[in-house]
């Protein structure tokens, strides 16, 4: 534990300051982890409580994909039969809602949206869902992937809408979370029963995939095919030609990682907009990603993978 | 030791410390509070230091007492600060601080979630209580309707439909099942509605609001909440009640369904309830008394433990030899106080019972030294000022002293009323006389304590302006008639004369007042002419005097480091361009004032056109006030404009071409190995790990002359003198602006709120003069005071800055910090509010 003592200290000197004075030593990687995310969800609640419209609704969609990993998580919980007070804590502070913690009354979908969502605001994005019969692992990937789908193209509506530096600025990189998705998607989906229908139903429309990339990549049937989808696309080739998985090479998702940072951080080069706002949350919440990574490297004495984190530059 | 004019001299000392007796030298020496140590190791990381082990035992502790002290706090508890100072504890007895804060922090923790486990029962129960009282209502009610209900249905022959129903209700209530619980209140809307949904309405819900706030155990806040029931039908049902329940937090209590049950039940949680409240009553008491038994320490063990930290994060600044014997440092100090740091190395010495005694050895550095200026209270006010601008260049002349008094003159002269004057000396002299007890109080406020700081400032600006005022004669706007006026108008006969314009050709008596300003000229209507004219001399009188002074202390500046090139090429044609053109006019001043009076005063010579006209060599004959002034004008204006004139290539050329010449004649056997020698020069100590470091500072001796360099500084430094010269003389003309600014604020203030108070004759006029009054005072200390006085400070400030401290100060040093508990302590406790 000696080690963390030194992370502390170097934190210390940043922003961070004395945030994890008053924890008692030894530090756990948890403990750190937790304060981390309750500085950010500070810093959030104190944006969100000076905020008018339109910018109070621009950062509450930040919430909503908050909002989203909670309820999978929670319905994946019950379904592992773990009891929801074990469940709860788990969940991302900023995504949490009134009746998250009753989420597991809900057997089928439809239950889900009539009992629970549909006084949340995730409501509209939900009404796709309801069809699916009852809740297995499966529809669960299913339900969290078209509540995604519904979600970014909501949001990537709503900063279109907003207009100015905001729509340039957001659907820039929404439309990258759109088309990283859709890759991610596809890539995970080979080998399971999900069948290409359902598949390309999964892929949000807002992204620069859509609409050839995307009905190229609901026939793709390995990882080769998706990688010869992005040839077509200048930017997301550089990020397939660069990863893979060997030992000394970056996987493609910190490669998406270091690109969604490199979008993020252009949002701060441009003045009078409210992409700053969510890059601002993307970027800290990478840094507290990074800030775990060097302290997970401590803890287990991993110290050639130290180096690994996703720059922020 | 003359310290108040130069800073202190100082030296570079290095230290040897016996590793065992390091810690108490350096304990000595922070309380001492005189040494300023070098970061030997600057490129070592801060974790990666000797005593880093002992700085996280420190952190650790002090973590234990902020907690302790959130506890002490949290109940309330005074906290004793007497304001001991306790010497910083022997390294053995930081093992004892830590077992006592350890042990002190587990009883607290295990009182805490004792008392938390407690008040979670107490909580329960009550709540239970209030589900009985309020469960009691609803069956109450329940019966009532019952009862109603099957009133109708007694009366076989009248069998409504309604009745029918009636009595199936009533029937299936009796399988009924139901659950009672408590929700925080503003959770039970969407609790209902979500009942509502998933029940698809089958269920009966009944809440009542519980009156008094409950305690939340964990956080002890105060929280509201409801009393609910929930009746249903059948098993599937209430699994889903249970769940909602459970998801919305709420706590679901038993509750018994016959009314016997019931009073039984609440009969017994009433007798534990009283039972838990002892009990929680007991573990309160306890922790009171660990708390109240610390908060007598915990002043005394944060400073005990802060003491430690500075310590060891001192200790972390030396160099360890290579036998491991003994700690390096290097450290800055007085030369005077060699003396008392020996000294108080001894005592450390002493006190770790080490046999090798510490050894302090001066060594020479080509670095600039710190600036060191020892102030004390009365000085310290103005070193700061000083300071703000730029701390002193090492050892060159310290303006602060000067400043003692030219501050709060020039303050004076622009403030200059006695009334406004005396006021503010009776506020510096309250707070010079009641310091001990202000100063204890260690108020957060902060322009409180920038007032309080500048305290014997504002007794000196006041006790100033009293003078000045008394001069002026203005005393809140109004003259004081001590030695009877010496004027003799006609109008000075009625009680309210409208109208007087004195007239000393016919008027005055001959003898001047004896002090100050004649009383009469306040009346008069020709008072702002006369008076700007002689506010308007005076402020250039004391600001080219002001001027020279500052020449003048560059060539003490000049004399002390040894340049007599400067004193040739800067100081001379310096003074002889400011003596020449605003020496002279201070002169024609003195002059003007002495030869004329009334009878020929319609030739009085027209000073500001004469300085012009002698820059265009132009001297006209009439009319007489533009003509010459004495015999030979022309010759002698003729010379001091050439001398001023010649002054400026002599600033500007001179100096950079000697520099030249030196630098090409120099001898040209520098190639040979001297900084080898320098080396040894400066390693008077020998470093004997070998590695023998060379200062800093060493390399620009021997940097290459920049011809250009030098000539486009001197260029520019001539510019801003010779402009400077003309522009700062003009500058100080503020100190007549503001003070006829001051004196109009405050004759205004008079004659529009203060005389309203004075048109009613009767005794209703008392009462609003009384309202009036306070008005007037109040707007008196608001603006004129606490305004005027601001403003007139930052014109004061200006002044000193610019003006006179443009003309020596280099102001490029860099402050004495010294290691010293006495800070240390102090910052701590200012980062705690």
């Amino acid at each position: 534990m000696l080690q963390h003592f030194d992370l502390k200290l170097h934190l210390q000197s940043t922003d961070y300051g004395n945030f994890l004075a008053n924890e008692a030593s030894p530090l756990t990687v948890s403990v750190i982890d937790d304060k981390l995310r309750e500085k950010l969800v500070i810093e959030f609640q104190h944006i969100r409580n000076h905020a008018v419209e339109p910018l109070s609704t621009f950062l509450d969609y930040i919430t909503y994909s908050y909002m989203i990993d909670n309820i999978i998580l929670l319905i994946t919980g019950t379904l592992h039969q773990r009891p929801i007070s074990e469940l709860i804590p788990k969940c991302h502070p900023l995504g949490s809602f009134d009746q998250m913690e009753a989420i597991h009354i809900a057997a089928t979908p439809a239950e889900l949206y009539n009992a629970v969502l549909v006084d949340t605001p995730l409501a509209p994005f939900f009404v796709d869902c309801i069809s699916e019969q009852d809740l297995d692992e499966m529809n669960i990937e299913i339900i969290r992937n078209t509540l995604y789908k519904a979600y970014l193209e909501a949001f990537y509506k709503f900063c279109k809408e907003t207009g100015g530096t905001t729509a340039d600025v957001m659907c820039e990189i929404l439309s990258f979370e759109a088309d990283r998705r859709a890759f991610i998607i596809t890539i995970n989906s080979f080998g399971t029963e999900l069948t290409k229908e359902d598949r390309s139903k999964l892929y949000p429309h807002c992204g620069k995939l859509y609409p050839d990339g995307l009905a190229a990549l609901s026939k793709a049937d390995d990882y080769e095919q998706v990688r010869a989808i992005a040839e077509y696309y200048a930017e997301y080739w550089t990020l397939f030609e660069g990863s893979g998985n060997n030992p000394g090479e970056k996987t493609l998702e910190d490669k998406f990682f270091e690109h969604e940072v490199k979008l993020n951080v252009n949002a701060f080069l441009q003045q009078f907009h409210f992409g700053v706002f969510y890059a601002y949350v993307k970027l800290k919440e990478q840094e507290c990603r990074n800030i775990v990574w060097i302290a997970e490297c401590v803890a287990q004495r991993h110290r050639a993978k130290i180096d690994n984190y996703i720059p922020i530059l | 030791m003359g310290s108040l004019f130069r800073c202190e001299e100082m030296t570079l000392c290095q230290l040897f410390l016996q590793s065992e007796a390091a810690y108490a030298c350096v304990s000595e020496l922070g309380e001492l509070g005189l040494v300023q140590f070098r970061d030997l190791n600057p490129d070592v990381n801060s974790f990666q230091r000797k005593f880093v082990n002992e700085v996280r035992r420190c952190d650790e502790m002090e973590r234990k007492l902020r907690f302790l002290e959130k506890e002490i706090k949290k109940d309330g508890i005074p906290m004793l600060d007497i304001g001991d100072n306790p010497e910083a504890p022997q390294p053995r007895e930081m093992i004892d601080l830590e077992a006592t804060f350890e042990k002190l922090e587990n009883e607290l923790k295990e009182v805490n979630t004792n008392a938390e486990a407690l008040k979670k029962t107490y909580l329960e129960l009550t709540e239970l209580k209030h589900i009985l009282r309020k469960t009691q209502a609803f069956f109450d009610e329940a019966e009532f309707h019952h009862a109603q209900m099957h009133d109708p249905s007694m009366q076989e022959e009248s069998v409504t439909l309604l009745g029918e129903e009636g009595l199936r209700a009533g029937g299936q209530a009796l399988k009924l099942g139901f659950v009672a619980g408590v929700v925080l209140r503003e959770r039970l809307p969407s609790f209902e509605r979500m009942l509502w949904r998933v029940c698809r309405g089958n269920v009966f819900l009944r809440q009542a609001e519980i009156d008094t706030p409950l305690e939340d155990p964990v956080s002890g806040d105060q929280v509201n909440k409801c009393v609910f029931i929930v009746f249903f039908q059948g098993e599937q049902l209430k699994s889903r009640v249970k769940k909602i329940c459970e998801g919305f937090r709420a706590t679901l209590y038993p509750c018994p369904e016959t009314p016997a049950d019931r009073r039984e039940m609440s009969i017994g949680v009433m007798t534990r309830i009283e039972d838990l409240n002892t009990v929680l009553g007991q573990t309160t008491d306890h922790r009171h008394r660990v708390l109240v038994a610390a908060a007598k320490n915990i002043k005394n063990w944060f400073v005990k433990v802060r003491k430690i930290k500075a310590i060891y994060h001192t200790l972390n600044l030396f160099n360890l030899d290579v036998t491991q014997k003994c700690l390096i440092s290097e450290c800055w100090c007085a030369v005077c106080d060699l003396e008392k740091i020996q000294m108080a190395l001894r005592r450390g010495t002493e006190r770790s019972g080490s046999t090798v005694p510490s050894i302090l050895n001066r060594m020479d550095s080509k670095e600039t030294p710190p600036t060191y200026n020892r102030t004390n209270k009365f000085t310290r006010g103005f070193q700061n000022i000083v300071d703000a601008y730029g701390v002193a260049s090492y050892r060159e002349v310290n303006p602060a002293p000067y400043t003692i008094i030219t501050f709060p003159f020039l303050f004076a002269v622009m403030f200059g009323d006695a009334g406004h004057g005396l006021i503010m000396a009776l506020f510096g002299l309250w707070m010079v006389l009641k310091e001990k007890a202000l100063s204890a109080q260690k108020s957060d406020n902060e322009i409180w304590n920038t007032f309080f700081n500048g305290r014997y400032i504002i007794l000196l600006m006041g006790t100033f302006s009293i003078y000045t005022g008394l001069i002026y004669n203005d005393v809140f706007s109004k003259s004081l008639n001590i030695f009877g006026s010496s004027w003799n108008s006609p109008a000075m006969k009625e009680l309210f004369p409208s109208h007087i314009q004195l007239n000393p050709a016919s008027q005055y008596q001959g003898v001047p007042y004896p002090f100050g300003i004649d009383p009469v000229w306040q009346v008069a209507e020709n008072k702002i002419l006369f008076m700007n004219s002689y506010k308007m001399k005076v402020s250039v009188i004391l600001g080219v005097s002001q001027m020279i002074f500052g020449v003048s202390l560059s060539l003490i500046n000049h004399k002390y480091f040894k340049h007599p090139l400067n004193v040739i090429c800067e100081f001379v044609p310096q003074i002889i361009f400011l003596l020449a053109i605003f020496g002279y006019l201070v002169l024609l001043i003195f002059a003007k004032w002495v030869t004329y009076d009334v009878s020929d005063s319609s030739c009085a010579r027209s000073l500001l056109i004469m300085l012009i006209n002698m820059f265009i060599f132009s001297y006209p004959t009439h009319p007489c006030y533009l003509s010459a002034m004495y015999n030979g004008q022309e010759g002698i204006q003729a010379i001091l404009v050439i001398l001023a004139i010649v002054c400026i290539p002599w600033m500007l050329f001179v100096k950079p071409f000697i520099l030249r010449r030196q630098w090409l004649n120099r001898p040209h056997l520098m190639s040979s190995p001297k900084p080898a020698d320098g080396a040894i020069d400066e390693g008077e100590v020998v470093h004997e790990d070998g590695t023998t470091r060379i200062e800093a500072g060493h390399e620009e001796s021997e940097e290459g002359f920049n011809f250009g360099d030098v000539f486009i500084h001197q260029a520019i430094h001539t510019i801003e003198y010779c402009l400077g010269s003309i522009s700062h003389t003009a500058s100080y003309l503020r100190l007549w602006a503001l003070s006829l600014a001051h004196a109009q604020l405050s004759e205004v203030l008079w004659t529009m709120v203060m005389k309203i108070g004075f048109v009613v004759p009767t005794w209703p006029g008392g009462i609003i003069l009384y309202l009036i009054f306070a008005f007037w005072a109040g707007l008196t200390i608001g603006v004129l005071l606490i305004m005027e006085g601001l403003s007139a400070f930052l014109h004061a400030l200006r002044l000193h800055w610019v003006e006179f401290q443009s003309k020596f100060y280099g102001g490029t040093g860099y402050m004495f910090s010294p290691f010293s508990f006495e800070t240390i302590l102090e910052l701590a406790s200012t980062e705690d509010k």
